[in-house]
């Protein structure tokens, strides 16, 4: 599905949409579990794009940290994302890159906030952070 | 000899009540469902394949596969894609999901020409009856499938013959700020009717305040709905069938064009044809539009009932404008359903607009629908500072909102996509057109109390969209099959007969000449029993 610098690159993209602090990252949480049952489900048809940004994500971070993207630090990562939220790039892009950034925030989240059974809110985790109880 | 006196097709709020009332006057009757039967677990608590968030798929049919509808943009469509207008497939239909708000209509609401006269381009019409003689049938809804509520606060309607036959449900916190904030404003409000039991009724246990209510299955079933109260008491008779999974491919007609019975097909993709004394389509507006349209007659060469072209249009559901608001403290408490508190002061009288909508606050929000839904649109989507506005602010948000009167455009309509099959071969339904723009701006009007009733009640933030022209439908569909004294404007006449046939009802959404500005469902158990207890008393 990814080879072993896209997955680095695809959790440390992860950990950067959805941050540690007193409650686990978004991989922590299992986000990552959750991203890749669906890209070989119902975002099967976004695989290929997801391989394509990950890719240009790393490119990226080389081209202007000099640095893979997974060893920079959460500062750096945001920094980066931010800029190539705005359109502020330097390589050239496979696939255009803030539309599908977007993309990757909202599946990211689906996965944290959604259902335990969807794999990416570990034991609830994301619902104890926010107060959403389950009484029945 | 038929083989039923009756054949229902479809299981949903008029499919039940249709079923039941004919079996207990002591017709055989057939219902066909082309859903699924659902236990809980098959419903789950999957939070992004629910009928209240489908981004991937739902909780209660149709399966997003093999049932396709196409758009005027020439788009095929999945059920759970947007402009698909679902409604649940399974036994129960809709109400085996829905949050169970229990609302009669106003007596305006259905003489909305004669009040407001007609807009240009608009099909608005009155009702061929009156609030008065629906009323005993909302009143049997009320006892026999069963509502929580308190009558002495619906200040809007007529006062009730008889009160609910349970108290209303609980205030949640949410609930007791919006209170304020109407005695603020000097606005009247009224306690939340429900198709709940708030304390044990009819061998059911009262309401646990979970928080999965709209959506999804409940936990305890104490959520009424035709799966529990009157598919099973039409079963109670020994009359009655109830069969899943099939699907009517098209009414079986006479030589002549009377429609005697349903032709049928399995899962398995077997065919039957079935014949009866009497047809009551229960599909929801789309479905039964279609299943219209499927069976040309040479007598009625464009679909049954639709000689005069009126199959299909005036289609019609609910714009839900609202806003969303932020607080200072806390004040979501985890007790559902949520919504508790509504007002019924905007839905007429108000200056400039046809008719208006009731606002009520909100039923209790999972996170993905706070983050996909109601989340402010300047705030971070990704980074530590979203995560932060999620945990500080998921119990400090909350939406006020509510159904509008929508004002029906003839050209708002399902036809029939003779290009496109489903998965038994059947074309399917084409969707066009929008709502008439009279609906926009009252939508608009009440987007704006909406926002001043959570000011009102102490939000230090307000946000929301401004409604945009559209096509409706959806879980409240209505109107594409209306009733009426002139078959020239109508497809039914007042007993929701089909007016060119003896022998075909239809009891669901469909016959509503407008949608009212509450929740359809309580409407559409009272008007079929009012239908059905008519073809048993014709018989």
């Amino acid at each position: 599905m990814f080879d072993a610098r896209q997955m680095a690159t695809l959790q440390a993209l992860v950990d950067a949409i959805i941050p540690e602090d007193d409650y686990p990252s978004g991989w922590q949480a299992g986000v990552g579990d959750y991203l890749l049952r669906q890209v070989q489900g119902d975002l099967a048809h976004c695989l290929p794009a997801y391989r394509d940004w990950l890719d240009a994500l790393e490119g990226e971070a080389q081209a202007v940290c000099q640095r893979a993207f997974a060893s920079l630090d959460l500062a750096a990562q945001s920094a980066l994302l931010a800029a190539i939220e705005r359109g502020d790039i330097q390589t050239d892009w496979a696939i255009e890159q803030a539309g599908f950034f977007a993309e990757i925030v909202e599946h990211c989240t689906e996965g944290f906030y959604a259902d335990p059974g969807n794999g990416g809110n570990r034991d609830g985790v994301a619902w104890a952070m926010v107060g959403f109880e389950v009484t029945a | 000899m038929s083989d039923y006196d009756v054949i229902v097709v479809g299981s949903g709020a008029g499919g039940g009540v249709a079923a039941a009332v004919l079996a207990e006057a002591g017709k055989s009757v057939l219902v066909v469902e082309r859903g699924r039967q659902l236990s809980n677990a098959d419903i789950g608590r999957d939070h992004l394949r629910n009928q209240r968030i489908s981004l991937y798929g739902h909780n209660a049919g149709p399966d997003i596969d093999g049932n396709p509808r196409t758009s005027a943009e020439g788009r095929r469509i999945r059920p759970h894609e947007p402009g698909y207008q679902n409604n649940a497939a399974c036994i129960g239909s809709g109400t085996r999901v829905y949050a169970g708000q229990a609302w009669r209509f106003m007596p305006q609401d259905f003489r909305m020409a004669s009040i407001y006269g007609v807009p240009a381009g608009s099909s608005l019409a009155d009702w061929p009856i009156s609030y008065e003689e629906l009323a005993p049938y909302y009143e049997k809804v009320e006892w026999q499938v069963g509502v929580c509520g308190d009558d002495s606060t619906m200040y809007h309607l007529p006062k009730y013959q008889k009160p609910y036959p349970m108290p209303a449900l609980p205030l949640p916190g949410a609930s007791r700020v919006h209170l304020k904030g109407l005695d603020a404003l000097g606005w009247r409000g009224l306690r939340m009717p429900r198709l709940i039991n708030s304390v044990p009724y009819n061998g059911r246990p009262g309401c646990i305040n979970c928080q999965h209510c709209f959506g999804f299955g409940c936990p305890n079933d104490s959520k009424n709905g035709s799966h529990n109260t009157t598919l099973p008491r039409a079963l109670r008779t020994g009359n009655s069938q109830l069969r899943s999974q099939v699907m009517a491919r098209r009414l079986l007609t006479s030589a002549a064009g009377a429609v005697q019975g349903v032709q049928l097909v399995e899962a398995d993709g077997s065919e039957r044809s079935i014949t009866a004394e009497v047809v009551v389509l229960s599909c929801g507006a789309i479905e039964t539009a279609r299943l219209l349209l499927n069976s040309a007659t040479s007598r009625e060469p464009n679909g049954i009932g639709n000689n005069s072209d009126q199959v299909g249009r005036h289609l019609q559901g609910h714009y839900y404008p609202g806003a969303v608001g932020l607080f200072a403290q806390d004040i979501y408490d985890g007790l559902g359903p949520g919504a508790s508190i509504a007002t019924c002061d905007f839905n007429h009288d108000n200056d400039g607009i046809i008719g208006g909508g009731m606002l009520t606050d909100s039923d209790v929000c999972t996170p993905t629908v706070v983050w996909k839904s109601l989340y402010p649109p300047d705030a971070p989507r990704w980074g530590i500072e979203a995560k932060r506005f999620m945990r500080e602010n998921f119990r400090r948000i909350n939406l006020i909102s509510g159904p509008v009167h929508e004002i029906p455009n003839p050209d708002g309509r399902v036809t029939i996509n003779p290009k496109v099959k489903d998965r038994y071969g059947i074309p399917v339904a084409h969707l066009s057109g929008t709502t008439h723009p009279e609906t926009v701006r009252s939508a608009a009007f009440m987007h704006e109390r909406a926002r001043q009733w959570l000011r009102a009640s102490g939000a230090i933030q307000v946000w929301g969209a401004q409604p945009v022209l559209r096509l409706s439908g959806g879980q409240h569909q209505a109107g594409a099959c209306r009733m009426g004294d002139d078959p020239a404007s109508s497809v039914l006449d007042r007993w929701c007969r089909v007016h060119s046939q003896d022998r075909l009802f239809v009891a669901d959404g469909s016959p509503h000449v407008t949608n009212g500005g509450f929740n359809p469902a309580e409407t559409i158990m009272a008007l079929a029993w009012r239908t059905a207890e008519n073809i048993a008393k014709s018989w």
